[in-house]
């Protein structure tokens, strides 16, 4: 985390999304500053993995807006791409390349220096050194999980978003998921979308999303 | 940490991206060439040759080229979106980098094709010797704008219900004056007319559109 | 309520006029008549499309959903409109001169506007989310409205027109006896107000149809 931003805060101000009527996020806001892990709760189609792609840049929502500082400086959405590691369940890889190919792909484009260094210090963190060279389709889902993982750790981002991190893990794997964000946290800031009361309980904070009505912070 | 973006980095990793998961594939090269073979089959089966009608044999000639780019030219992001490998991407290049890397990927797929199918089609159709400069012009600035059409039209086809069964329907308005000219540049060449007026008009088209798109492809993916 | 009648009034008393009054050109012989239809249709075509081009180019500066239903309302009118003008030129063309489609220039300009509106509304039509069909069709108006200049430069160079042009063609052996021209401004002025109480309709229309949208979710929601 060495060379990143000292201070990093998130804000909504009265964030909603509208997919369709009555289907949506509602309006929530919160705030918080500086390193740690929030967790994002509530029922399914509360809209938590819409947060996080507001928070990511991803999506625009309908009304509301959130606010990423980082030392001081507001990083407008198109900006949030070097900042952010996202890693959610829909997101998803080439099929016709390795895992190797894959993240040095990502680090060609994110315009890394030592992109070498970088995938392999992925690959280690992940667990997934051993199949780097296999490729995408010939995972399984939990391997395809922490390939998540190193993809949003790749570029060593000062914030973390991580949706359901512990989604097709074995024990191993969530004590791998564990310990990033227990690492992440020290100096970074890890948002942790989950229903699973193991994950949420590694958070300090939270952010209710009550599927309907919205809990303001 | 932080890094500092660069959109030629991005552009060129889309490219060769684009390329190396093409060449594992194949899926597209294949069916667009022997798309654009057939389709090429099936007019010189039915007309046969047509040594001394250049304004039909330039009329020929782009729509054999139009049928194999809408054919083909849509699934740069169509699979993006199929694959659900569009989120990926847009972590980690801007709007901007990703349509030129996909545009420039495009351009190359379909000059690939038209290596193949002009040569067949010249041959084919009897043609008379076209004048080279003036032909070869043509061909790469209608195929330009052409490509730039068609990726644009195909990003926003991608996010639609119907796409493939969409993508010549909304391309063609947009491509019908193209057409035109390079149906007409191609023709004068063959009389021994100068093109000049049809090239600066598809190098102004190809470039107006380049332009839009580049403005509007921030606005493309928003959710 | 009043506007309406008017004008239901105006386009009707002035058809009449035109049709009794007004003398016919030696030229177009019984077939001037069509004129008071065609051109007018011809018009309200590029009124609306300038309309919505222009609603859908503000909606992607301002994201207000009001600009996208000004947009979407126009090009349904639009295509209606256009509609009548291509079968009206071409009832007229095959009165005039014997075919009913000529790839004139201004037959081939009328079936390009007639592609972007078909173009325009299928891609909405197949494109699910409010946001993004608003959106999307934005980009494509915009882009579309790049080309149109382009199809303008090509089509007078295609070939010679044997469209009557009495009113751009200063030449033109055509010109409007003043009777005749009255009752054409009058149809331009009933045609605009027409599209203007349509396209006012039609907003009304789809934001009705929001309200009642949003309202009949409120019970599912409050459920929760």
């Amino acid at each position: 985390m060495s060379g990143g931003p000292a201070q990093i805060g998130i804000e909504g101000h009265a964030l909603a999304h509208r997919f369709a009527p009555g289907r949506g996020l509602e309006p929530v806001s919160f705030a918080h500053e500086g390193p740690g892990c929030v967790a994002i709760v509530g029922p399914n189609g509360a809209g938590k993995s819409t947060l996080l792609r507001v928070v990511a840049g991803l999506l625009r929502p309908s009304a509301g807006a959130v606010t990423v500082t980082a030392d001081g400086r507001a990083i407008a959405p198109p900006a949030r791409r070097s900042i952010v590691g996202f890693a959610s369940p829909e997101l998803a890889f080439y099929d016709e390349l390795t895992v190797e190919e894959t993240l040095a792909f990502v680090a060609e484009a994110r315009n890394l220096d030592d992109r070498a260094g970088h995938v392999r210090c992925a690959l280690d963190r992940v667990g997934l050194a051993s199949r780097a060279h296999d490729r995408v389709a010939a995972l399984s889902s939990g391997m395809r999980q922490r390939l998540r993982l190193a993809f949003a750790l790749l570029h060593r981002p000062p914030i973390l978003l991580l949706d359901e991190p512990g989604s097709h893990l074995d024990d191993e794997g969530r004590a791998l998921t564990a310990a990033i964000v227990a690492e992440q946290r020290r100096a970074g800031l890890v948002l942790l979308a989950t229903n699973d009361e193991r994950e949420s309980a590694l958070a300090d904070s939270r952010i209710e999303l009550r599927g309907g009505l919205g809990h303001p912070a | 940490m932080p890094t500092r973006e660069s959109s030629s980095a991005a552009v060129w990793a889309i490219l060769r991206k684009e390329c190396r998961s093409e060449w594992r594939t194949r899926y597209g090269l294949n069916a667009a060439l022997l798309f654009a073979v057939t389709t090429l089959a099936a007019v010189s089966f039915a007309i046969g040759q047509l040594g001394d009608r250049s304004d039909v044999l330039a009329a020929l000639l782009w729509m054999v080229i139009l049928f194999a780019a809408l054919a083909s030219l849509s699934h740069a992001f169509v699979r993006e979106v199929e694959g659900h490998t569009l989120t990926m991407l847009r972590l980690i290049a801007s709007p901007t980098s990703i349509a030129l890397g996909k545009l420039l990927f495009n351009l190359l797929f379909l000059g690939l094709i038209e290596v193949v199918t002009v040569p067949l089609f010249l041959v084919l159709m009897a043609a008379p010797a076209p004048r080279w400069a003036p032909f070869l012009a043509t061909l790469a600035v209608g195929s330009t704008a052409l490509a730039v059409t068609s990726t644009l039209v195909g990003a926003l086809i991608a996010q639609s219900r119907e796409r493939g069964a969409l993508f010549a329907g909304v391309s063609f308005p947009l491509l019908m004056p193209l057409l035109l000219a390079a149906v007409r540049a191609t023709r004068a060449q063959w009389l021994g007319v100068s093109a000049a007026a049809e090239l600066r008009l598809l190098a102004a088209y190809a470039l107006a559109l380049l332009a839009a798109g580049l403005l509007l492809y921030d606005h493309l993916w928003e959710d | 309520m009043i506007a309406r009648w008017l004008l239901f009034l105006w386009i009707a008393a002035w058809t009449v006029i035109a049709l009794l009054w007004a003398p016919l050109v030696p030229l177009l012989g019984a077939t001037t008549r069509v004129l008071y239809f065609h051109i007018p249709s011809a018009w309200i075509t590029v009124l609306a499309l300038a309309w919505s081009m222009g609603h859908s180019l503000a909606y992607l500066r301002r994201r207000r959903i009001e600009h996208d239903d000004h947009a979407a309302a126009a090009a349904e009118l639009g295509l209606v409109f256009c509609i009548a003008a291509t079968i009206t030129g071409s009832l007229w063309a095959k009165a005039m001169w014997g075919s009913y489609w000529n790839w004139d220039p201004r037959e081939t300009s009328i079936f390009y506007l007639l592609l972007i509106y078909g173009a325009y509304l299928a891609l909405r039509g197949s494109i699910d989310g409010e946001e993004r069909r608003a959106r999307l069709s934005a980009i494509y108006s915009a882009v579309a409205f790049v080309t149109v200049p382009f199809l303008m430069f090509i089509v007078p160079r295609l070939y010679f027109t044997l469209h009557p042009d009495p009113l751009i063609n200063t030449h033109g052996k055509i010109e409007m006896d003043p009777r005749i021209r009255i009752c054409f401004y009058a149809m331009l002025i009933g045609f605009t107000g027409l599209f203007a109480w349509m396209q006012s309709l039609r907003v009304r229309v789809t934001r009705l149809a929001r309200r009642l949208e949003a309202a009949a979710a409120e019970p599912a929601r409050r459920a929760v």
